[in-house]
């Protein structure tokens, strides 16, 4: 009996102590670190739930509340509860705000806007079948001077004309070409005085393409482009422009377009781009990361405090993404590939650092011990103990920054970086998802190439 | 001759390895340390070329001091006592080749050697103490291709490319079979033959027996024991090695 008594009076006091503060109960128990844990837990779910003001989540605080004394009762029996129930009440009230933050939403997803940006990336515009073309021009004049000249251009059997000689701007204007293909469609184009080119298809936004007959001939109207004057110093000085006529037809085989061009080029300009920042993060790194090597600091006091703040120093750069520092730099020297480059090159500083320093902490001091021995001296020494042991994993390290730095310099190129990113962006912008296509084709395809050469490389060295 | 006088060293940590130890090596000798790991063994091979400065005592080189030499006279002093370790020591990634030219560091012109250039007969030199040691087909392998036994011959032969008077070997045979010990030890008994004098740490008594022609032992950093190696008898023996003396004993059968 008395002994129930014993046992019954510290139950009760435990648990009136972890009803009033979570955790108490346990503290007065001895459970020093569970009981602040628990009160902890308490309070950052009791402030999530508040900060968040949903009345529902505040069950999960009440939840921890109740297991805490319950925890209380049994750890006075001498028995801990498991910490199953609070974690998992935890990770259901995070995941919940979590949720909540997202506001995942699928009402507003509209699948005929994705199927019209994903249909044409089924055709990545990289390639074309070779063509020829047949060109013929004449000259128009607008606006109209006192006696404009006629409107008639001859060349290699090709007549091309514009009924009237001259016009103003929206005037209507009858064009017609022969000696053409025939049977073959054309494209109607309208070339400014400094040869700006002009659509006159539907809403000056449309190709016009116009098939030509049996003959080879067409004839079409036209209206002078709204636009046609906007670059003119004086609109009502008569100027000459152009009615272009262009054909094309394949004649076997295949070749880059224009886009195809341009993603060849930037893929280049990305991975030298993203060679060159590795090769100057490379001088910085070196003598950094004997700074950061703990066998060659630890020494003295004041080595040690150098190596620890180098150590601080790379750790905070290599925190910050490449791409947030790139807009700093873009702020510093101004948009365009060097802020990426420079961005780039800033990161692999600190990430080749701690990589380079880590070799030199695993260096095997044996045969710097052994070349000593020879009576070689101290740069001797380093030449045939220390270089052969740090330089193949330097350069194994080396390889695989640049890999890694391709493929952050094509995210680079978003913030004005050049490359592979910035054209990805320009594409975006004009909408055209054939040249997205291919942009992503060309970014996969030199990941998958460097990150095998190097992986092969890599293995050779170490 | 070597003259060990009043050696000590205690190392920044505290730990004092060599107590006064005094002791002298005739040329010509094949002086066997023995001892059990951290008695000191490594720090006196050590301290007789500096690789570690003693903290007190002298250490006199046919006369000349060496604990006093200036760092031109030591790396002088030093290109003629070669140096044999239990790990091998040799530079894992670079060839066999560059591992026993290196030994010829202190010798050759240092420019020349920064960038790698090795004069022809210094090559020949290399070879020649490569096919000493029976490997001269190995020259242009890598060093970590080898095995053990291999690898501690090239540390011989990046020892004799120092043309030294004196060998420290640090338990070389330590890290290898028994019959490689005695393969090892045999190239070192040579060498011995032909007037190097060698300073040798071992563990197993029967290879003391074998190779020493005198003996020196150490405990906690102080010679217990000096003299010939008929001498070490059982009890000897566990007066040295104390209680894991039947544990070395039976290791080394």
């Amino acid at each position: 009996m008395n002994n129930e008594a014993a046992t019954r009076r510290p139950i009760a006091r435990s648990a009136i102590a972890s009803a009033l503060i979570p955790g108490l109960g346990q503290i007065l128990l001895g459970q020093r670190y569970r009981g602040v844990g628990i009160l902890l837990g308490f309070l950052v779910m009791l402030g999530t739930v508040v900060w968040y003001k949903d009345p529902v989540w505040y069950l999960s605080p009440v939840l921890i509340w109740l297991w805490n004394i319950w925890d209380a009762v049994g750890l006075a029996g001498g028995r801990a509860r498991s910490l199953l129930l609070p974690v998992l009440v935890g990770l259901a009230a995070a995941y919940g705000i979590g949720w909540q933050v997202v506001e995942i939403d699928f009402r507003n997803a509209d699948l005929d806007r994705a199927a019209a940006i994903v249909r044409p990336m089924a055709h990545p515009d990289f390639i074309q079948p070779r063509r020829e073309r047949k060109q013929m021009w004449v000259q128009v004049q607008v606006p109209c001077s006192s006696e404009p000249p006629t409107a008639r251009r001859e060349e290699e059997g090709k007549v091309a004309t514009v009924i009237p000689d001259c016009g103003v701007v929206g005037e209507t204007l009858i064009v017609s070409v022969n000696g053409m293909w025939p049977n073959t469609e054309t494209e109607v184009t309208w070339r400014t005085t400094i040869g700006d080119l002009k659509l006159v298809g539907e809403g000056e936004s449309q190709m016009l393409v116009v098939t030509t007959d049996d003959a080879g001939s067409l004839t079409t109207t036209i209206r002078v482009p709204s636009t046609a004057l906007v670059a003119a110093p004086d609109p009502s000085l008569p100027q000459f422009h152009r009615v272009y006529f262009d054909q094309y037809r394949p004649i076997g085989g295949v070749e880059l377009s224009y886009i195809g061009n341009e993603v060849l080029k930037g893929a280049l300009d990305t991975v030298a781009m993203a060679l060159l920042a590795t090769g100057l993060a490379m001088l910085f790194a070196i003598p950094l990361s004997f700074l950061a090597a703990h066998n060659l600091m630890g020494g003295n006091p004041i080595t040690y405090v150098i190596y620890v703040a180098v150590r601080t120093l790379l750790n905070i750069l290599r925190s910050i993404e490449a791409i947030i520092v790139a807009i700093v730099f873009v702020v510093i020297v101004g948009l365009g590939p060097f802020a990426g480059m420079l961005a780039l090159a800033l990161h692999s500083v600190a990430a080749l650092g701690k990589l380079y320093s880590e070799v030199i902490e695993g260096i095997d001091p044996g045969p710097i011990e052994a070349i000593r021995a020879t009576g070689a001296n101290w740069v001797q020494t380093v030449r045939y103990a220390v270089i052969p042991q740090i330089v193949p994993p330097f350069t194994a390290f080396t390889i695989y920054r640049w890999d890694i730095n391709v493929r952050s310099a094509t995210i680079i190129g978003f913030v004005g970086g050049g490359g592979l990113g910035f054209l990805l962006v320009e594409l975006i912008r004009v909408n055209n998802m054939r040249g997205v296509s291919a942009v992503f084709i060309a970014i996969a395809v030199v990941v998958i190439v460097l990150d095998y050469f190097s992986a092969k490389l890599r293995e050779r060295l170490v | 001759m070597l003259r060990i006088q009043n050696l000590s060293k205690t190392y920044p940590g505290g730990t004092q390895a060599l107590k006064n130890v005094s002791f002298e090596v005739n040329d010509g000798e094949f002086l066997v340390v023995i001892g059990l790991s951290g008695s000191g063994k490594s720090t006196l091979l050590r301290c007789i070329n500096r690789l570690i400065d003693p903290t007190e005592g002298k250490v006199y080189w046919d006369n000349v001091d060496v604990t006093a030499a200036p760092p031109t006279e030591l790396r002088q002093i030093r290109r003629r006592i070669g140096m044999v370790f239990q790990q091998f020591n040799l530079v894992k990634r670079s060839s066999v080749m560059t591992n026993v030219l290196s030994g010829r560091l202190g010798y050759v012109n240092p420019w020349m050697s920064l960038i790698g250039l090795w004069p022809q007969d210094e090559k020949k030199r290399a070879l020649q103490a490569l096919g000493r040691v029976g490997i001269a087909d190995k020259a242009g392998e890598r060093a970590d291709a080898l095995s053990g036994g291999q690898q501690q011959r090239v540390g011989i032969a990046r020892a004799l490319m120092q043309d030294p008077k004196l060998i420290l070997a640090d338990e070389p045979v330590a890290s290898l079979d028994p019959v490689l010990s005695h393969s090892i030890l045999q190239y070192l008994e040579q060498l011995n033959k032909e007037g190097i004098t060698v300073i040798c740490s071992l563990h197993f008594l029967d290879l003391v027996h074998r190779y020493a022609t005198r003996v020196v032992a150490l405990k906690d950093g102080v010679k217990v024991f000096e003299g010939s190696a008929q001498e070490i008898d059982r009890a000897k023996f566990k007066e040295i090695y104390g209680e894991e003396a039947q544990e070395v004993r039976a290791a080394s059968m």
